[in-house]
């Protein structure tokens, strides 16, 4: 069925403001309703099917086309390139280091039977697991909705540790102690990092208004 | 500030869409839209530029001083009162200057080169 003018630009808007969603927060909070009414009057003036179709495939290509020199700008205004570029190498070296001290602490815990290191290996797996799963999801939800940085982390960690708790309770088939205290440890050691964060932005912020 | 001590051949070469948006604001303040038609016209529809392009060269400039938001919105029943008006800074206008007089010596270097027919004089 063929959709009315009014649709389509409904579909088209809506489609927009996905698309939109690739640029970085700040400048979509900026100009993203404006880039919104401009498209919207583009939309107006173009009266044929053609026409249409010609102007989103050039929107497409000025999207695409813009969306990086956008995020490299902004890297370049928020700490510099080469520091942010830094700071996710070191925490990518640090995650893997974690993962690896946590696989070599739980096989020498499980061999010797030491059941404080066998704690201490579970709560460093469950620190890899939920500090992947759940950065990788404050991460978006930090860059792509206003809610606040701090409250995402909160809720993220607390729902991926009591999923990942769940599932690992349903897999051995009963609530083990030793891995309820290392999700309990990573809840507080992830949220810890994040509010400490927080804090550092926070005096940055203040010091230099 | 930084843009205080900058001299308008720093800034040059100026992108093209930079300097179709400083040609746009020249004469008079703009909303997005309108400077986007006014490029499109000025140049028979050669240059369209998207959304992106221009609110990303619109930020640029704004943060380079060479053009400034008016504070004033339009009356609700003349136009959409969410509309954003630009103008040209001083700053601004001797940069589309200098950059016009950039691209003149190159036309006269090209002209020189014989790429280009001569102009009829007298």
């Amino acid at each position: 069925m063929k959709k009315n003018p009014a649709e389509q630009r409904n579909i088209f808007l809506t489609l927009y403001s996905i698309l939109l969603l690739a640029y970085p927060r700040q400048f979509r909070r900026e100009y993203g309703p404006q880039m919104t009414l401009l498209l919207l009057d583009c939309q107006r003036k173009t009266c044929n099917g053609p026409a249409l179709i010609r102007l989103w495939l050039r929107t497409l290509v000025d999207v695409i086309s813009t969306v990086p020199v956008e995020h490299l700008q902004n890297m370049r205004e928020e700490n510099g390139f080469m520091n942010k570029l830094r700071t996710d190498l070191m925490a990518i070296g640090g995650c893997l280091l974690l993962i690896i001290g946590a696989v070599l602490l739980l096989s020498y815990g499980r061999s010797h039977q030491v059941s404080a290191i066998l704690v201490f290996g579970f709560a460093l797996d469950a620190i890899a697991f939920t500090g992947i799963v759940g950065n990788l999801i404050v991460f978006l939800l930090a860059k792509f909705t206003s809610i606040r940085p701090l409250r995402v982390a909160l809720w993220t960690f607390l729902i991926v540790s009591v999923l990942a708790l769940l599932a690992s309770t349903v897999i051995i088939g009963r609530l083990d102690s030793n891995v309820v205290i290392g999700y309990a440890a990573s809840f507080v050691f992830w949220y810890g990092l994040h509010w400490l964060w927080s804090q550092i932005r926070l005096h940055q912020g203040s010091s230099a208004a | 500030m930084k843009t205080a001590t900058r001299k308008p051949e720093d800034f040059l070469p100026l992108t093209p869409a930079m300097f179709h948006i400083l040609l746009a604001l020249a004469d008079k303040e703009r909303h997005g839209y309108h400077i986007m038609r006014e490029v499109e016209e000025r140049t028979s529809g050669n240059v369209k530029l998207g959304p992106g392009t221009l609110y990303g060269s619109v930020k640029r400039m704004i943060a380079d001083g060479l053009i400034e938001e008016l504070d004033e919105r339009p009356a609700p029943d003349l136009d959409d009162e969410r509309r954003r008006y630009y103008r040209l800074t001083d700053l601004g206008f001797r940069v589309a200057g200098a950059e016009a007089q950039r691209l003149e010596q190159l036309v006269r270097s090209a002209r020189a080169k014989k790429l280009l027919p001569r102009t009829k004089t007298g």
